[in-house]
């Protein structure tokens, strides 16, 4: 084998006046400084991970503190990952290789002293504070607020310094890979981030949404991937001690990257109301860098030649080796989701949530340990416990693995089921134990990193003296073996212009440049011509209150989980009503669009549930929905869902505010009313700009308001049938309407006391079969009984059955004395007919300004004691009065026994 | 937009392979980083270790 100083292009080297003479000074206290930040900021981050992955199936846990509410916690998770350890880790590695790179040392270490301070004690730590104290801002990897993203814009310049301008000053003629990623991902992220923290602040909705778009990529993309690809580029040939397999082919791989990577960001808003050159542009550049990753992990495995045996051995270099099959696998999976066929199903699932932890664990984590245990190894005075480090990286590729493979499949589910008619709640429940799984397989993956913090701290100890001997003969050797034959001269214009300046000014401003003015600037443009074109004129905005309650929403982290974007796809349509168009966004400032549905969209929320059963909602998510994994809100209450703060009442006139532009603007009756076609097909609803411009066909009567198209479901006549769909109406009926109607349907479920009109107490009256289809399909307007029409007929079918199972036949205790039922029939046609109907149907005069409707006694028949006691006391929260001081016993006696007797009678119009 | 980022990145390509198959001494100049980064590790490590 030849040695290195035996290669014909070291000779080269050698004569050509490489880097000789005194090696620079390497920073080892800032090294040491950033690992230790970089790991403990990472297990502070993991543990807000496990705490947000926990409430999943636990969502009362330590959920009564608005500072531990998922929303908050999530936050600081994915921030303290991206400041704390990451960026740390990324540093302590920087101060490692770039003396070695450049042949200088960093700018200076008084500079890295005030950097190491900005970044832990004016980012990182106030970031996380003042999260969990309520100030963020809603914007994916943007959530600190924006006093800190200018310190962290501040730490960008100082890294400039620090880490570029040695590489400029150097004036090297070449300049490895590492040195390459390093400074394009310096200068890059230093653009992107404000761009992406401040412009979707100032830049409405849509418009905004494509700036966000491209700096939720960029941060993946231009940050960690440059400095985690800078790690493995270094790590590979420090460690084997040959040099990487080809450097053409990283060069290849880096301006494809860094070309390709800033374009790939509209790909999160597919389907969206972005134009659809951007998306399309987007996905294509997404296929490219799939390429061009495949390119540069065979260069990276490639380099491994001839050493693949140092992979099981080197612990380090493992570390890195996963973190670069990882790489591969999730660089191949983003660019197959980016594709539409694919993306209209698994977006917005926990298969991207899958896909997240693949790239910031098993790519950048990784190979961000992997850079750590390689320089704690050959830094003086410290060296790792190969024993703990060995442990550490199985209990991380295992619970990794587990997360992955978890998580993937819980997309799955929720897709399917999504793409169904089957309620929204049903995947939340399906999923229920693959979110279990997934905390499980966090902890494995916490307890791999507590290992690995370990082995720095227990490794051998290394005598300092043995050190500096030992540097002072091997140093006496390099020297000789370098000759020092250096042949400094005054470089030339040419080398001026160093390959440090091409990446800072060519890869770093220019894709940036180009990237947002392709993806962000043009299309934005496109969109403010289409918002005007389109816009209603007289477009409400939202309240001094609905503003106020649009900030505590994003300040919880409700965008996290709930949408504000209704996709063109048929999918989302059914489910959710009309696409979202840029017109309706354009007083959003920040965009809410989110990347993730764990709760269902809320673009429609206007006029879909009354105020009681929001409130009810904020305060405790499982009193109306039993199996919901939504975060209680108590402190927006003054002790219960009937006292809620002004903060509560204005997250309220938010949330009822959202999709109002729209319903007011009558685009889509006119287009119901006009168009026989229920949904367009996904590709046609997406494909062209005219999509946007044309409000497409709306199913609205799918997703509220009255159908009189409802089925009148009729339970099985066979006995034996009877019972098993009774059977099986009880199970539904625990699963989704107990929490309302109490687990034996008497009306007395936990929500019960906050709602009006209160549920009905379903023993206390006879339904039809007509009655009970008409409100399992339609709801009842002016109450909280939502419309459950999205069930199968069979288990709407099984409902009916179980509810009229719940109703046995009362005793009447007076005769059906002809004198009485005269007397309650000219009461009734007196006091009860402008209402009730002059036959008891439910539609007098004035039914129709009435909501929840009146009563229509031929489809219901109340008990005895139920009517009287409606008599007496009226139906709170609803038209219905108390009639006990107009009314003696007698008169409500035969009043009861009238609209008892009108029960199953022909009627004229059976009203609802 | 399609088109932009097709050609850009097939020129990016084509132009290096070009150059790459054409002229000899941009491989030797090219792949020099990757001796001279192995040279300054050693350097760095018979100094630190």
């Amino acid at each position: 084998m030849t040695t290195l100083s035996e290669h014909p292009i070291y000779r080269i080297q050698q004569r050509n006046g490489q880097p000789t003479g005194e090696l620079p000074a390497v920073e080892y206290d800032l090294i040491r400084a950033h690992v230790v930040a970089s790991l403990a900021t990472l297990l502070i981050s993991v543990s807000f991970g496990l705490l947000v992955a926990s409430k999943f199936n636990f969502p009362e846990f330590l959920g009564g503190h608005a500072w531990l509410t998922w929303g908050r916690l999530r936050y600081d998770h994915t921030q303290g990952i991206f400041f704390g350890w990451l960026g740390n880790a990324f540093l302590a590695f920087f101060y490692y290789a770039v003396p070695r790179l450049a042949n200088r040392p960093v700018w200076s270490r008084k500079l890295g002293w005030l950097l190491f301070g900005i970044w832990n004690f004016a980012v990182v730590l106030p970031g996380w504070v003042l999260v969990l104290a309520g100030f963020s801002q809603p914007l994916e990897w943007a959530e600190f607020p924006l006093v800190v993203a200018a310190f962290v814009v501040l730490a960008f310049i100082l890294m400039v310094y620090e880490f570029v301008l040695p590489f400029l000053r150097a004036q090297l003629s070449d300049l490895y890979v590492s040195a390459w990623y390093i400074i394009g991902g310096i200068i890059f992220t230093m653009l992107a981030y404000p761009v992406g923290n401040l412009v979707p602040q100032l830049v409405p909705g849509a418009q905004g949404a494509a700036f966000s778009g491209l700096w939720i990529h960029d941060a993946v993309g231009l940050y960690v991937t440059p400095f985690a690809l800078a790690i493995a580029y270094y790590v590979i040939p420090a460690t084997t001690r040959r040099p990487i397999f080809s450097h053409f082919l990283s060069m290849v791989g880096f301006w494809v990257l860094f070309f390709t990577y800033p374009l790939n960001g509209t790909h999160h808003y597919v389907y969206s109301a972005i134009p659809m050159g951007a998306q399309k542009g987007a996905i294509v550049a997404s296929a490219y860098l799939g390429m061009d990753v495949i390119l540069v992990v065979a260069n990276l495995l490639l380099s491994l030649r001839g050493s693949i045996g140092i992979v099981g051995k080197d612990i380090p270099l493992r570390f890195v080796w996963f973190g670069v099959v990882s790489y591969l696998l999730v660089s191949l999976q983003g660019s197959v989701q980016a594709l539409m066929p694919i993306n209209r199903f698994i977006h917005f699932t926990d298969w991207v949530i899958g896909h997240s932890h693949l790239a910031m664990i098993g790519f950048a984590s990784f190979i961000a340990l992997g850079g750590i245990a390689h320089l704690w190894q050959r830094i003086p005075g410290t060296r790792y416990n190969e024993r703990a480090m060995n442990w550490s990286f199985w209990l991380l590729a295992g619970g990794l693995t587990l997360m992955i493979a978890d998580l993937t499949i819980a997309g799955l589910v929720e897709a399917q089921l999504w793409n169904s008619s089957a309620p929204w709640i049903d995947s939340v429940r399906a999923v229920m134990n693959y979110w279990l799984v997934r905390t499980v397989s966090g902890l494995a993956i916490a307890a791999g990193f507590v290992l690995f913090w370990i082995s720095l701290v227990s490794g051998p100890e290394v005598s300092a003296e043995a050190t500096a001997a030992a540097s002072r003969e091997v140093s006496e050797n390099v020297s000789a073996f370098e000759n020092n034959d250096s042949t400094s001269h005054e470089p030339s214009f040419a080398r001026r212009l160093s390959h440090a300046h091409v990446i800072a000014f060519g890869a770093g401003v220019g894709f940036f440049a180009l990237s947002f003015l392709v993806l962000a600037i043009l299309p934005g443009k496109e969109l403010a011509d289409e918002i005007k074109r389109v816009a209603p004129v007289a477009m409400p905005t939202l309240t001094a209150s609905e503003q106020r309650g649009r900030v505590i929403y994003g300040r919880e982290g409700c965008a996290y989980c709930h949408t504000e974007q209704v996709r063109f796809l048929a999918a989302d349509v059914r489910r959710f009503g009309a696409p979202t168009e840029a017109w309706e966004t354009k007083y959003d400032y920040p965009q809410l669009w989110g990347t993730r549905r764990i709760g269902p969209d809320l673009s429609r929320e206007f006029n879909l549930h009354p105020q009681d059963w929001q409130l009810t909602h904020l305060f405790n998510p499982r009193l109306v929905v039993r199996d919901s994994v939504m975060p209680p809100y108590p402190w927006l209450f003054h002790g219960g869902p009937g006292q809620p703060t002004q903060e509560g009442l204005d997250v309220l006139a938010y949330l009822q505010s959202l999709g109002r532009a729209r319903e007011l603007s009558g685009l889509d009756q006119q287009v119901v009313a006009s168009s026989d076609t229920s949904v367009t097909s996904d590709m046609e609803m997406a494909s062209e700009a005219s999509a946007k411009a044309t409000p497409p066909t709306v199913p609205i009567a799918m997703i509220g308001g009255l159908s009189p198209s409802a089925p009148v479901l009729h339970p099985a006549s066979n006995p034996n049938d009877l019972r098993a769909e009774v059977s099986r109406g009880g199970i539904l009926f625990a699963a989704n309407c107990a929490s309302c109607h109490g687990p034996s349907g008497k009306g007395d479920g936990g929500a019960s006391t906050s709602l009006l009109p209160k549920p009905a107490n379903l023993t206390a009256a006879r339904f039809s079969d007509e009655r009970l289809s008409s409100v399992l399909w339609n709801g009842i307007l002016g109450s909280s009984m939502p419309p459950w029409r999205q069930l199968p007929a069979e288990d709407l079918q099984a409902l009916v059955a179980y509810i009229q199972s719940l109703s046995v036949p009362g005793v009447s205790s007076a005769s059906q004395a002809t004198g009485s039922l005269d007397m309650g029939k000219a009461l009734f046609a007196g006091l009860c007919a402008s209402c009730h109907g002059a036959s008891g149907a439910g539609n007098g005069p004035t039914a129709g300004a009435l909501a929840p409707s009146p009563t229509n006694f031929h489809l219901k028949k109340p008990k005895e004691e139920r009517g009287l006691e409606v008599l007496e006391n009226g139906v709170p929260g609803t038209a219905m009065p108390p009639w006990k001081d107009q009314l003696g016993d007698d008169q409500r006696h035969a009043l009861v026994e009238f609209v008892r007797s009108l029960y199953g009678t022909p009627q004229e119009n059976s009203g609802q | 937009m399609i088109n932009l980022i097709v050609i850009a990145i097939s020129a990016i390509m084509f132009a290096l392979l070009v150059v790459w198959w054409r002229w000899p001494a941009f491989r030797d100049w090219i792949e020099a980083p990757k001796y001279s980064m192995l040279r300054q590790e050693r350097r760095f490590d018979g100094r630190d270790r």
